[in-house]
C-alpha cells in the first residue's frame, strides 16, 4: 500500500471529469438529441460513463482525506457569512462509492443499448441516465450537507424522469409522481436537519467542520447540554435517508418505481441511488454516534423495514417486485447497521470501514446483477414479469440462469460469497448491541433465503407455464457481458484482491460472538432454502396465500385513507382560509375600499384638464406647506 | 474626439434627418430609421470607447459640463433607450402611420434624437441653468412626439394635456430655481452644496425654493401629487413615445434629481432632514397611489402607466435612503441601477403591446388570453418582463427593490418601508394577472407571429433581465464608483 499524498492533490482534474462530464453529456444529449441522432447520443453516454469509470479506478487507493474546491457556489460576504462550494471530499469512502456507481453505471448503460433497442426515446433515456450519474456523483463527492442536498434533489429529479420514461403508461406516470412526492416528504426532514445543524454550528455544514465542532465546538456543547436538539437534528437528517433509501414508513414508492425500465431499476433502485441514504448516514455516523436515542431509532426503523419487506417479498408474483422488496429489506439491514454502530458510540466511515458501507458495496453488485438478470428474462419472455407464467427458463437461457443463481446465492448469504461476509459483519454488530435486532436480522436472513429460492425455483426450474417462457431464448452478448462481470463481482467482491484497493468499504476483525452468529445465519439459510424447496418444487401456482403479505400490510390503502382525511381536509381548510382571509380580507375588502376611493378619485382623474391643473396647483401648495411649515418644526 | 462633442454630433444628425425627410420625400421610413439607429449606435460605440480615456475637459466647457461615472452612465442610458425607441417606432410603423396626417413617420425618427441630446446634456449638467435648458429640449420634443399620431383623438388629447401641464410645471421649476438662487446665491450644484453647509442662508426662503424645485421635477418623474397626467398621456401617446416617456424622461428626471438631492442633503446641510423626510413621504405615497388603481386596471397600457408611477415611488425612496450601509452603492447609484433594470423590462412590456397590435389584438387584458398557446416565445418573454416588474428573484427587478428596502431599513424609515412592501405585494397581484391571462386557454386559434428582428431584440432584452437578475455584480461595481458629494462627505 504505497502512501501517495500527491495523488490527492493531483486528483482535482479527475474530480472535475467525474462530476461535470456526465452533466455535459446529459445537456448535449437532452438539447441536441434531434441534431445528433440516436446513435451518437448513445455512444456519447456510454463512452462518457466509461471515461468516468476509468477516472474512478484511478482514484482508488486514496490515503487520508482532502477537500478540493471545484467551484464556489453560495458565497456571501466574502465567505464570512456563508461559504458553500461545490467541494469534493476525497477519501476512501467517496472513492470506493464512486467506483461502485461508475462501474454499475457503465455496465447498465452497456446492457441498455441492447435492452432499449426498440425504444423510440433512446436519447432521452440515455440523457437522463447521464444526468443521474452527474447527480449521484455530486452526492458521493459532496463535502458538505448543502451540496449533498442540492444533488439529493437532482437525483430525485433524474429518478422521476427515468421511472416515468414510459410516461404513456398511466401506471408509470403515477409511479414517478409517487416516488417524487414520497421523497419530498423525507427531503423536508433532511432540509430541516441541515438547517438545525446550520444554526447550531454557525453556518458550517461541512462534514469535517461538523466533526471538529463535535470534538471541541458548538456541537459538543449542544450534544452535552441539549441532547434533544442533537437527536432532533440526527432524526431529521435520517428522514432524508428514510425517503431516499425507502425505509418504513416511506418505503411505498420503491416497489412502484419498478414501472421504469429494468436497467434503471438495477442502477438506481437497487444499487446506487437508494443506497444514497445509507451513504449519507455513514458520512454523518459521528453525529449518529453522538445521539444514543437517534441511533436507537435508526436501528429500529432499519430492522423493522428489513423484516417487513422480507415478509412482503414472500408473497409477490412479479419478478421485479420480489427483487424490489428484497432491496428494501437489504437497505433495512444497512440502515440498521448504521444505527447499531451508532448505539455502540463508534464513528466509522470515511477511511474506516463501516459494516453498512460494506454491505452496500457487496449488495450493489449482486442486486444489480439480479435486476439485470431479471431484465434479460423479461426481455426474452416478451415483457412477461409474472414468475408463475415463467418456469423452465434454465433450459432456454443457461448463462442467464447461471448468473442469476450466483446472484441469488450471494444475496441469501451462501458461505464463501460476498453477501455472506458483509451480512455476517452486520449480524455481528447486532449480536453485540441488541439481541432483539439480531433476532430480526437472522429471521430476515431466513426469509431472504426462502423467497429468493422460491423465485429461482418457480421462474427457472420445472416446466414452462406459458408460451412466452417456452419460446424464451438466451440473450445476446452485449447483455450477457454485464451479467457475467457482475456475477464475478458478486462472488469475489469481498475477497482480498478486490477489496484491497477498496479498504474503506470493508470491515475487518470479528466480534466475540462470531461463531455463534455464523452458526445461526447458516442455519437460517438452510431452513429458508429447504422450506422453499419443499413448498415450491413442481408447483403450478402459489400454495401459500397470505393476504396480509401479498397486500403489503395494506400500507398503500392506509395512506390513501390518510391522504383523504388529512390532505383533503387540509385542502378544504386552506381553501376556506384562502376564500375568507386571502380573497376576502386581503384582496376583496381592500379592493372594495379602493374601488370606493377609486370612484371618488376617478372624478379627479376624469380627464378634465382644468381639474388636473387645479390639482397640480394644490400639489405645489401642499409641497410648500409640508416643506416650509411642517417639517422644520418637526426636527426641533 | 472628446466626449462632449458627441451631443453635437447627434444634434447634427437629427437636423440632417429632419431636412432629409422634408426635402427628399422618396426616402422611406425604414431608411430614416436605419440612419437614426445607426447614428445612435455609432455614438454609443464612441461613448464607450472614448469615455475610458477621458481626463480633463477644456476650460470653456468645464464650467457647465462634467463627466463623472454617473454622467457617462446616463449618457449611455439615453442612447440605449433612444435606440430601442427608434426600433419600436419602426416596428409599430405599419399601424402608427395610419394615424399621422401625411401617412409618414418622418419626425418620429428625428425628434427622439433631440430628446437624446437633451438627456445627454442633462446627465452632465453642473448647474441649474444647464439643467433647465436641456430639460426643456427634452420636454418640447416630447410635446410634439406625444401628439404626433394626430388622427387619434386620444393622442391629440394627450398632447394638449401634456403641453399645458408640462408648461405649467416648467414654470414652477423655473420659479424654484430662481428662489434657490436667491437664497443661496448659487446656481451650480457645487455652490449650492457649499451654501447649505456654511450657513448664513435664509432657511425659509431656501425651503420655499426647494419646494418649487421638487414640485417641478416631481412632475417630470411622475411623483404624487404630480402624477395625474400619466395614465391619460401614456395611454394616448403612441406606444414608442410612451416607452420613451416612461423610461427616458423618467431617467432624465432622476439624473437631475440625484444631483439636486445630493447637493441639498450633503452632510451638515441645513435642509437635509427636511428633504429626506419629504422624499420619503412622497416616495411612499407614490408607491401606494401608483399601485392601488393598477389592481383593477384592465387596460395593460394603462396598467403599465400606473406601474411606472409606482416605480417612480421606489426610485424616490432610493434617494431618500441616504445612509444605506448594506449596499455598496450611493443613493444615486441605487437609482441608476434601478433604472438600468427598469429599462429592459419596461421596453419588453411595451414591445409586447406593439406585437399584440401588429397581430390585430388590442391592449386589454382579455386580448392576452391564450397567448401562451399561440406564441409561447412572446408569452414567455412577457412573463419574464412582468415577473421582473413585480420584482421576482432571479429577474432584474428583484435587486433594485431589495436594495431600496434595505436602505429604508438602515435609514429607519418604517412608514416608507411599509408602503414599499404594500406596493411590491400589490405589484405581484396586478402584474401576475396579465401572466395569468396569457396562460388561460382560449378557443380561437389565430396564430400570433413575431418578426425576426422583433424576436431578436426581445430575446436580447429577456436575456438582459435574467443576467441582471442572476449576476448583477458587474453593473453594481460599475456604479459603485459613482462619486457622490453627499456620500463622500457623510463618511463620518
Amino acid at each position: 500500500m504505497p502512501p501517495a499524498p500527491d495523488l490527492v492533490t493531483q486528483s482535482a482534474p479527475l474530480m472535475n471529469i467525474l462530476l461535470f462530464l456526465p452533466l455535459a453529456v446529459a445537456l448535449v444529449i437532452l438539447i441536441g438529441r434531434k441534431l445528433l441522432g440516436v446513435n451518437v447520443c448513445v455512444f456519447l453516454a456510454v463512452a462518457s460513463s466509461a471515461i468516468c469509470l476509468l477516472c474512478a479506478i484511478m482514484n482508488l487507493g486514496v490515503v487520508g482525506s482532502e477537500t478540493i474546491r471545484l467551484m464556489p457556489f453560495l458565497i456571501l460576504d466574502g465567505g464570512k457569512l456563508l461559504n458553500i462550494g461545490i467541494d469534493v471530499l476525497h477519501d476512501g469512502q467517496s472513492a470506493g462509492m464512486m467506483f461502485i456507481v461508475t462501474l454499475i453505471g457503465f455496465l447498465v448503460q452497456v446492457f441498455s443499448v441492447k435492452y432499449m433497442e426498440e425504444d423510440d426515446a433512446k436519447p432521452r433515456y440515455f440523457g437522463a441516465l447521464s444526468l443521474f450519474l452527474f447527480s449521484m456523483t455530486g452526492i458521493v463527492l459532496a463535502d458538505n450537507l448543502v451540496m449533498m442536498f442540492v444533488f439529493w434533489e437532482l437525483v430525485g429529479l433524474s429518478s422521476f424522469l427515468l421511472i416515468g420514461h414510459w410516461f404513456q403508461k398511466p401506471s408509470a406516470a403515477e409511479a414517478s409522481k409517487k416516488a417524487f412526492l414520497t421523497n419530498r416528504i423525507g427531503d423536508f426532514g433532511f432540509m430541516i436537519g441541515i438547517l438545525l445543524l446550520f444554526g447550531v454550528n454557525h453556518g458550517d455544514v461541512t462534514f469535517a467542520g461538523l466533526k471538529e465542532s463535535l470534538l471541541m465546538g458548538p456541537l459538543k456543547a449542544t450534544s452535552e447540554g441539549q441532547g434533544w436538539l442533537m437527536t432532533a437534528a440526527v432524526l431529521c437528517l435520517f428522514m432524508g435517508a428514510v425517503g431516499k433509501s425507502a425505509q418504513m414508513p416511506l418505503h411505498v414508492w420503491l416497489p412502484d418505481a419498478m414501472e421504469g425500465p429494468t436497467p434503471v431499476s438495477a442502477l438506481i433502485h437497487a444499487a446506487t441511488m437508494v443506497a444514497a441514504g445509507v451513504y449519507m448516514l455513514v458520512r454523518i455516523s459521528f453525529l449518529v454516534a453522538a445521539s444514543e436515542m437517534g441511533a436507537t431509532w435508526i436501528a429500529g426503523i432499519g430492522g423493522i423495514t428489513a423484516l417487513m419487506a422480507a415478509l412482503m417479498a414472500t408473497q409477490q408474483g412479479d419478478i421485479k417486485r420480489i427483487l424490489a422488496y428484497s432491496t428494501l429489506s437489504q437497505l433495512g439491514y444497512m440502515v440498521m447497521a448504521v444505527g447499531l454502530v451508532g448505539m455502540g458510540g463508534e464513528a466509522m466511515g470515511g477511511n474506516a470501514g463501516h459494516p453498512a458501507m460494506f454491505h452496500l458495496y457487496t449488495h450493489a453488485f449482486f442486486k444489480a446483477m439480479l435486476f439485470l438478470g431479471a431484465g434479460a428474462v423479461i426481455y426474452s419472455c416478451h415483457h412477461e414479469q409474472d414468475i408463475w407464467k415463467m418456469g423452465g427458463l434454465a433450459k432456454h437461457m443457461p448463462v442467464t440462469t447461471f448468473t442469476f443463481a450466483v446472484g441469488t446465492a450471494a444475496l441469501i448469504g451462501v458461505p464463501g460469497l460476498s453477501g455472506f461476509v458483509s451480512k455476517e459483519a452486520i449480524l455481528g454488530v447486532a449480536w453485540e448491541e441488541c439481541k432483539w435486532l439480531f433476532a430480526a436480522g437472522a429471521f430476515t436472513a431466513m426469509l431472504t433465503a426462502f423467497y429468493m429460492t422460491r423465485l429461482f425455483i418457480v421462474a427457472f426450474l420445472g416446466k414452462a407455464r406459458s408460451d412466452s417462457s417456452s419460446h424464451a431464448m438466451e440473450v445476446r452478448l452485449p447483455m450477457l457481458v454485464p451479467l457475467l462481470v457482475l456475477a464475478f463481482l458478486s462472488v469475489f467482491s469481498a475477497y482480498h484482491f478486490m477489496e484491497a484497493p477498496l479498504k474503506a468499504m470493508a470491515v475487518h476483525g470479528h466480534g466475540e460472538g462470531h461463531y455463534t452468529v455464523m452458526g445461526i445465519s447458516i442455519a437460517a439459510l438452510l431452513i429458508g432454502v429447504i422450506a422453499a424447496f419443499v413448498i415450491y418444487r413442481g408447483r403450478e401456482k402459489d400454495p401459500l396465500n397470505i393476504k396480509l403479505f401479498a397486500n403489503k400490510f395494506y400500507f398503500d390503502e392506509v395512506y390513501a385513507v390518510l391522504i383523504k382525511v388529512f390532505q383533503d381536509g387540509l385542502a378544504w381548510l386552506v381553501t376556506g382560509v384562502e376564500h375568507a382571509v386571502v380573497d376576502g380580507l386581503v384582496a376583496r375588502l381592500p379592493a372594495a375600499m379602493v374601488a370606493k376611493v377609486g370612484q371618488k378619485a376617478r372624478l379627479l382623474q376624469a380627464g378634465q384638464l382644468q381639474g388636473y391643473t387645479f390639482l397640480l396647483g394644490v400639489g405645489v401648495l401642499l409641497a410648500i406647506y409640508v416643506i416650509v411649515f411642517v417639517l422644520p418644526g418637526v426636527g426641533h | 474626439m472628446s466626449v462632449f462633442n458627441l451631443e453635437a454630433l447627434l444634434a447634427l444628425l437629427g437636423l440632417f434627418v429632419l431636412l432629409l425627410e422634408a426635402f427628399v420625400p422618396s426616402v422611406s421610413s425604414k431608411a430614416l430609421a436605419g440612419i437614426c439607429m445607426a447614428g445612435v449606435a455609432g455614438v454609443l460605440v464612441l461613448l464607450v470607447t472614448v469615455a475610458g480615456g477621458q481626463d480633463a475637459l477644456p476650460a470653456f466647457i468645464g464650467a457647465y459640463h462634467q463627466l463623472d461615472t454617473l454622467a457617462i452612465f446616463y449618457k449611455a442610458f439615453a442612447l440605449v433607450i433612444t435606440f430601442l425607441v427608434l426600433w419600436l417606432t419602426l416596428e409599430a410603423a405599419p399601424y402608427l402611420s395610419k394615424f399621422t396626417l401625411d401617412g409618414k413617420l418622418g419626425e418620429m425618427f428625428s425628434l427622439p434624437l433631440f430628446v437624446c441630446v437633451g438627456m445627454m446634456w442633462m446627465a452632465s449638467a453642473k448647474d441649474l441653468v444647464t439643467v433647465f435648458v436641456s430639460l426643456e429640449l427634452v420636454t418640447v420634443s416630447f410635446y410634439v412626439l406625444v401628439a404626433y399620431t394626430r388622427k387619434s383623438a386620444l393622442a391629440l388629447e394627450a398632447g394638449v394635456k401634456y403641453l399645458i401641464l408640462g408648461a405649467l410645471s416648467t414654470g414652477v421649476l423655473v420659479f424654484g430655481v430662481a428662489w434657490v438662487y436667491g437664497a443661496t446665491g448659487a446656481l451650480s450644484f457645487e455652490g449650492i452644496t457649499k451654501a447649505v453647509q456654511v450657513g448664513g442662508v435664509n432657511k425659509t426662503a431656501l425651503l420655499f425654493g426647494v419646494s418649487f424645485l421638487l414640485a417641478g421635477l416631481g412632475f417630470k418623474v411622475a411623483a404624487v401629487p404630480f402624477q395625474m397626467w400619466v395614465p391619460d398621456v401614456y395611454q394616448g401617446a403612441s406606444t414608442p413615445t410612451t416607452v420613451f416617456l416612461s423610461v427616458g424622461s423618467k431617467a432624465a428626471g432622476f439624473a437631475v434629481l440625484t444631483r439636486v438631492i445630493d447637493a441639498l442633503t450633503v452632510s451638515g446641510s441645513m435642509v437635509r432632514q427636511e428633504v429626506i423626510t419629504v422624499l420619503s413621504i412622497a416616495g411612499a405615497v407614490t408607491v401606494v397611489v401608483g399601485s392601488l388603481p393598477a389592481l383593477f386596471q384592465t387596460n395593460v397600457k394603462r396598467l403599465l402607466a400606473y406601474s411606472s408611477i409606482s416605480h417612480a415611488g421606489f426610485l424616490l425612496l432610493a434617494l431618500a435612503a441616504r445612509d444605506s450601509v448594506r449596499v455598496d452603492l450611493a443613493p444615486g447609484g441605487t437609482v441608476a441601477f434601478y433604472l438600468a433594470t427598469y429599462l429592459p423590462m419596461t421596453v419588453l412590456g411595451f414591445a409586447a403591446l406593439i406585437q399584440m397590435r401588429l397581430n390585430g389584438r388590442g391592449e386589454e387584458l382579455d386580448d392576452f388570453k391564450g397567448l401562451a398557446q399561440k406564441s409561447p416565445t412572446l408569452a414567455f418573454l412577457i412573463t419574464l418582463a412582468f415577473a421582473s416588474l413585480a420584482g421576482l428573484p432571479l429577474t432584474a427587478g428583484f435587486f433594485g427593490k431589495m436594495w431600496v428596502m434595505l436602505g429604508l431599513v438602515d435609514q429607519q424609515l418604517w412608514f416608507a418601508l411599509v408602503c414599499a412592501i404594500i406596493g411590491a405585494a400589490a405589484g405581484f397581484y396586478y402584474y401576475f394577472r396579465v401572466i395569468l391571462a396569457m396562460f388561460t386557454p382560449e378557443e380561437s386559434t389565430e396564430p400570433v407571429r413575431m418578426g425576426a428582428l422583433a424576436r431578436g431584440v426581445c430575446v436580447v432584452l429577456g436575456c438582459t433581465i435574467i443576467v441582471l437578475g442572476v449576476y448583477p455584480k458587474p453593473l453594481q461595481m460599475l456604479l459603485a464608483k459613482v462619486p457622490v458629494a453627499g456620500k463622500n462627505a457623510t463618511g463620518h
